[in-house]
């Protein structure tokens, strides 16, 4: 609740005029049937010009209530959907606070529903309360007085009832609320099949596995049937079931006005009031129910939120530096886990690199070389030992500086739709034409962007469907490429291109980004071959650190790798 | 116009079967209506009779015939009906309950069922979000129309017309006072659906683009951090949520006003049927006791005719939306299916061998993509594909397992088309690795035997030795009942390769496709995996797609695809002597001494 404290000062006034207009509202129903009743004594007392009065006194109470409704309507609107948006924007900003662990920590997935489902369950919340919360309440209240003073006698029936419809609503609800926690269950099990499938349904074809996937739908499916008949069921009992309530005391009611009506005759005409005032009562109870049930659900979205945004960000910057980045590398007894494993990935590492040294990285699938690397790019921080760069410790350097400095071309190529350039310029804000025509050059993108007629302005569609897995890693590399980073790190970056377009990218940076530290992580041997050095990992160690020719000699890991890359004789 | 037609179509399809319960449904429903309208005119009748009563009591000539006796029966009756009318409506409303969740069960398994039976095609030229709002609004919207709004309508309409029977039964005059606003109140409802409509439209293009945009950015965060992004991201959020919160608030307000607008409506109609009902009693010299039931009686009516009329409005959106909803999971319906040929046969064990003959292709008309192109693998050999990215090697995989079909040429077993066997048995005898791993969420035991589900463990476990992912899975705390999904797995992206092909290896496929299956496992698990695989290969007719050449210098046959055309082929050592493009590619990407 706490985090919708900041926000609701921010529209305490339309959030005043709101709660105001609904009790005018509210006040209007109430007030009709004490109008009605006073007609009905006036007709039995056959006073036309007391009719009138109040005749047009009713029409009059009438309109107040429709324009305090519309009023109510637009000053919620604003409100719900001004703190949902502000809500919204701050959480999002909170999430680009965050490191990389944080956001694992979530999963992509759950951060996403949260920032755009959740928020709009908490705008719902926010709009049903303005428009019936404060409704209910004063109906409820007024509605109950207002019934008994009109009938003070049977004071009982009206106590009768409400005991009656609480204590069956608390039976249906609880129900309801198990049940439908089990229904989102299964919901979202559902979807993840169809995701699945979706995702997958050139194996399940290949694999003629249609109809298993479609029995375990099915079963899910069924389920879910199943379960939303039963909920279908205690619905079907409820509103009849408190109607019925409802016209049970009415009738009771009338009986016990038709007992004393000899001596009370001003009675009978109080009982259209006193029925309308328990219709009232009734309705305050069902739809504050109903509420009830969204506002858990608003109520545990709004608590979702909340996590993220009390969530600190895993990386904090401790009394940091900006600092122009020459690309010196060191790992001092490097070693890191992830937070979510109970393996150390990275093992004691310890290596020097210095500016413009081209580095290869090598090691079995697995061995830590993503991780190595990720570390260098301060996307984790080591969980013992220290990165540093030009021998400042990687947190005492300011991220911007970082940013400009290191450039870290993903092994799971990411794109965004938009156009090529939009992209590009990802990697440098400002670059001009000239510098993505160059970047494109140097990652061999510029033989297929010039094929397109609208060259840089060409558009990725979503998920980059439009791409071939190579041309999607050439963007890749040219984005990486075109901010003349310090330090370079291709991971496994070349690994959809052909051998030959790999040797042309090799080549461009070779000559373009000479002094550039650079930092190759492969699994061919050739493409590393020519490095200054090699680092080889494995399992996590660093089991080799030299030039091709000497861990040839040196490192049996290295030797085991190159025998299985090693050309055969003709 | 159309949307409603095709609606209809869709809705009377799935609910035919349920036309008995929905028939007796319906019945339920005008009963329940009947004894709703009808109850307030016995609650009159007894105020009525109440009043008579007390006129004859209070007058000393009469008190002693004065009885209650026809106040009890009306109250008798008026119990009986409000009765009655709980139990109708609980009927009927369990009834509906019961089929709405029910065709909507058999809507979802229906779309997941053609989802199944559709081409490769639609996948690849639909997003899969797109796909899946089907399941996830379009469906939610339909059941909720159902649970709530379509049978609502019905009996909304039916207690419409009810009351206005029984109104003009009762009292003409009062019962034109009551319904005179009516035009007024539709039209003024009619306005405001309206504009909620197309405010609601913008508000949810705004959401959607919104939404899409969250999704991507928060999905590419790594570019987003590495790249120090994270202030224009959060800009161009700013954008979007801007646009969100004025569609938002329009929206809201539009669709948010007609509920209180239609009962502010009621509540003037309600006074004005109030005061005239009164006038009319003093001025038209009725009875008083009949008068004053009669006032009542419509103070009750008013509200009721009404009620239809807000619900009606109020239900409207999720009318429309459930129309929608229906007219999108019909176009899915009407998507082609994978063709089964009439008399298909089974396709028997390759006897000899498998061929592309002249092939021609294009995913879309006019581009053309494989041109000509013919390649044989006689029983048992090896053929490798190679060339650069986008000369058509994954083509030529979606041909062979008829993922889609050939413009021109065709793809023989033997002599036999493709075309004309079963789609299951062509599928059941070729096995793929694809380029991209997928898993599914479910143990590792699942993943593995998701071709044979069930085959005993000690083949899976082989299989998974095979692939060289045995002692991985063997060295985590749950082994092989580990669960997985597809994005939140214990794998690293070559060790989900492992288990696609474990899961291949197991169907023990007759023609193995292997598409760059290896590409993202280090060359020595490679290797590893190659001498396992070299086990299956053996005696086995495959293709292999490959970038790294190691893996198929033992090929049978080369074959070098560049732009949809074979260029080169031949064993390994031909191709080296041809010193054509092969060579290049060979001599660029192997180490030498
Ligand atoms: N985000 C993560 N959370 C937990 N474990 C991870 C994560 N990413 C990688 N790992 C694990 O760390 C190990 C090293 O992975 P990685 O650095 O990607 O290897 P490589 O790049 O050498 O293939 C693997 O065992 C992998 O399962
Ligand atoms: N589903 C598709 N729809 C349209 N074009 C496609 C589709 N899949 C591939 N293509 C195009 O067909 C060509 C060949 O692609 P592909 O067979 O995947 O090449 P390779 O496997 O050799 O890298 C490319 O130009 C690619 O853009
Ligand atoms: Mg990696």
């Amino acid at each position: 609740m706490h985090i919708l404290k900041r926000h609701i000062k921010t529209y305490r006034l339309d959030i005043f005029f709101a709660v105001i207009s609904v009790m005018v509202m509210a006040g209007a129903t109430l007030l009709q049937p004490r109008l009605l009743q006073e007609i009905l004594k006036a007709i039995m007392a056959s006073d036309q010009d007391t009719v009138n009065q109040y005749g047009i006194a009713l029409i009059a109470v009438a309109c107040v209530g429709l324009i305090g409704g519309i009023l109510n309507t637009i000053f919620a609107a604003r409100v719900a959907q001004g703190i949902a948006a502000d809500l919204r924007e701050e959480a999002y900003q909170k999430v680009q606070s965050f490191s990389l662990s944080n956001i694992e920590k979530f999963s992509t997935g759950h951060l996403v529903v949260r920032l755009t489902n959740d928020v709009w369950q908490v705008q719902s919340l926010i709009m049903m309360s303005l428009q019936s919360l404060a409704r209910i309440p004063i109906l409820f209240i007024g509605a109950f007085i207002l019934a008994i003073t009109t009938l003070p006698k049977l004071w009982w029936v009206m106590i009768l009832m409400i005991v009656c419809i609480i204590l069956a609503s608390q039976i249906l609800f609880k129900r309801m609320g198990k049940y439908f926690g089990r229904v989102q269950k299964l919901i979202d099990r559902i979807n993840t099949i169809a995701k699945e499938n979706l995702q997958g349904i050139r194996v399940v074809k290949s694999f003629n596995q249609e109809n298993n996937q479609q029995q375990k739908f099915d079963h899910d499916s069924d389920n879910l049937t199943q379960l939303n008949t039963t909920i279908g069921y205690l619905f079907s009992a409820m509103f009849p079931g408190f109607m019925l309530i409802a016209n049970l005391a009415i009738t009771v009611a009338i009986y016990f006005v038709s007992l004393g009506v000899a001596s009370h005759p001003q009675d009978l005409a109080a009982i259209p009031a006193f029925v309308t005032y328990l219709m009232q009562v009734l309705f305050a109870i069902m739809i504050g129910g109903m509420i009830s049930t969204f506002a858990s659900r608003g109520l545990v979205a709004l608590r979702r939120i909340g996590e993220v945004l009390q969530t600190t960000p895993d990386l904090i910057d401790e009394d940091v530096n900006d600092m122009t980045i020459k690309g010196d590398i060191a790992f001092e007894d490097v070693s890191f886990q992830y937070p979510e494993s109970n393996d150390t990935t990275l093992k004691n590492i310890s290596f020097n690199i210095k500016p413009g040294e081209m580095v290869g990285i090598v090691g079995a699938t697995g061995s830590g070389k993503t991780t190595l690397a990720q570390l260098i790019g301060r996307l984790y921080d080591p969980t013992h030992g220290n990165v540093l760069i030009d021998q400042v410790n990687l947190k005492n350097i300011s991220q911007e500086s970082l940013r400009r400095g290191i450039s870290y071309v993903l092994q799971r190529v990411i794109l965004f739709s938009g156009t090529i350039a939009e992209n590009l310029r990802q990697g440098k804000q400002d670059a001009t034409l000239t510098e993505m025509q160059n970047a494109a050059d140097i990652a061999q993108a510029s033989e297929f962007i010039n094929r397109y007629d609208d060259q840089f302005e060409h558009l990725i569609s979503e998920r980059s469907a439009n791409l071939s897995g190579g041309q999607k890693q050439r963007l890749s590399i040219a984005r990486g490429v075109i901010g003349q980073p310090k330090i370079l790190i291709l991971d496994d970056s070349t690994s959809a291109l052909d051998a030959r377009s790999e040797k042309l990218v090799q080549d461009a940076l070779a000559t373009h980004l000479k002094d550039t530290t650079t930092i190759v992580i492969a699994e061919k041997i050739s493409s590393v071959r020519h490095a200054d050095r090699i680092l080889v990992l494995d399992n996590g160690r660093l089991v080799g650190n030299g030039p091709h020719e000497t861990l040839l000699k040196e490192s049996a890991v290295y030797r085991e790798i190159f025998e299985t890359q090693r050309a055969k004789e003709i | 116009m159309k949307d409603i037609k095709q609606a209809v179509i869709f809705f009377s399809f799935y609910l035919k079967v349920y036309w008995k319960a929905l028939s007796l449904g319906a019945i339920l429903t005008i009963m329940a209506t009947y004894f709703q309208v009808t109850a307030p005119v016995y609650m009159g009748k007894s105020l009525t009779e109440l009043a008579r009563f007390l006129t004859t009591w209070m007058n000393p000539m009469t008190r002693s015939t004065a009885s209650k006796e026809h106040f009890y029966t009306a109250l008798l009756m008026l119990l009986a009906f409000y009765i009655a009318n709980a139990i109708a409506m609980f009927l009927s409303s369990m009834l509906i309950s019961k089929v709405s969740s029910e065709a909507t069960g058999q809507m979802r398994h229906g779309l997941f069922g053609k989802l199944q039976k559709m081409t490769i095609k639609y996948f690849d030229s639909h997003q899969d979000g797109k796909i899946l709002s089907l399941f996830t609004s379009d469906l939610d919207n339909i059941f909720n129309a159902m649970n709530q709004a379509i049978f609502s309508l019905f009996s909304n309409l039916a207690l419409w017309i009810g009351v206005i029977i029984v109104m003009f039964q009762q009292n003409t005059k009062l019962a034109w006072v009551t319904v005179i606003s009516t035009p007024v109140a539709i039209l003024f409802a009619w306005f405001v659906i309206k504009k909620a409509r197309t405010a609601i439209d913008q508000q949810q293009d705004a959401v959607g683009r919104l939404n899409g945009f969250v999704n991507e950015q928060i999905n590419g965060e790594k570019v987003i951090i590495t790249n120090g992004l994270q202030a224009q991201s959060l800009h161009q959020f700013t954008d979007y949520n801007k646009d969100v919160r004025q569609t938002t608030l329009k929206g809201q307000i539009y669709s948010g006003l007609l509920f209180p607008l239609m009962q502010g409506m009621s509540l003037i109609n309600l006074a004005v049927v109030i005061f005239f009902g009164s006038w009319l009693v003093l001025n038209d010299g009725m009875d008083k006791a009949v008068g004053l039931g009669l006032v009542a009686t419509f103070v009750s009516f008013s509200q009721q005719y009404y009620q239809p009329i807000t619900q009606i409005t109020s239900i409207y959106n999720m009318l429309q939306l459930a129309i929608t909803g229906a007219r999108r999971l019909s176009e899915v319906h009407q998507q082609d299916e994978e063709i089964e040929s009439e008399n298909t046969e089974n396709l028997p064990y390759i006897q000899d061998k498998v061929t592309l003959k002249n092939i021609h292709f294009s995913y879309n008309p006019g581009k053309e993509i494989l041109h000509d192109v013919t390649i044989e693998v006689k029983k048992g050999e090896m053929v490798a594909l190679v060339g650069p990215t986008g000369s058509g090697k994954t083509t030529v995989m979606n041909l062979l397992n008829r993922f889609y079909d050939v413009d021109a040429g065709q793809v023989l077993f033997d002599n036999q088309d493709i075309r004309h066997v079963s789609l299951q048995s062509l599928r059941d005898h070729v096995g793929i690795v694809l380029q991209d791993a997928v898993l599914f969420s479910g143990t590792i035991a699942e993943n593995i035997k998701f071709g044979q589900p069930t085959i005993d463990d000690q083949a899976m476990i082989e299989a998974a030795k095979q692939a060289h992912i045995h002692d991985f899975i063997s060295s985590l705390p749950d082994g092989y009942q580990t669960k997985i999904s597809d994005e939140n797995s214990v794998f690293s992206t070559g060790q989900k390769q492992l288990m696609s092909i474990a899961r291949t290896i197991l169907t023990n496929p007759d023609l193995l496709i292997l598409d760059e299956a290896t590409s993202n496992v280090d060359t020595v698990t490679e290797n590893r995996i190659q001498k396992a695989m070299d086990n299956v290969i053996a005696g086995r007719t495959s293709f292999v797609i490959a970038h790294r050449l190691k893996t198929i210098l033992n090929a049978d046959k080369i074959v070098v695809l560049r732009d949809g055309q074979v260029i080169e082929s031949g064993t390994h050592h031909e191709l080296l002597e041809k010193e054509g493009f092969y060579a290049e590619l060979y001599h660029n990407q192997m180490v030498f001494e």
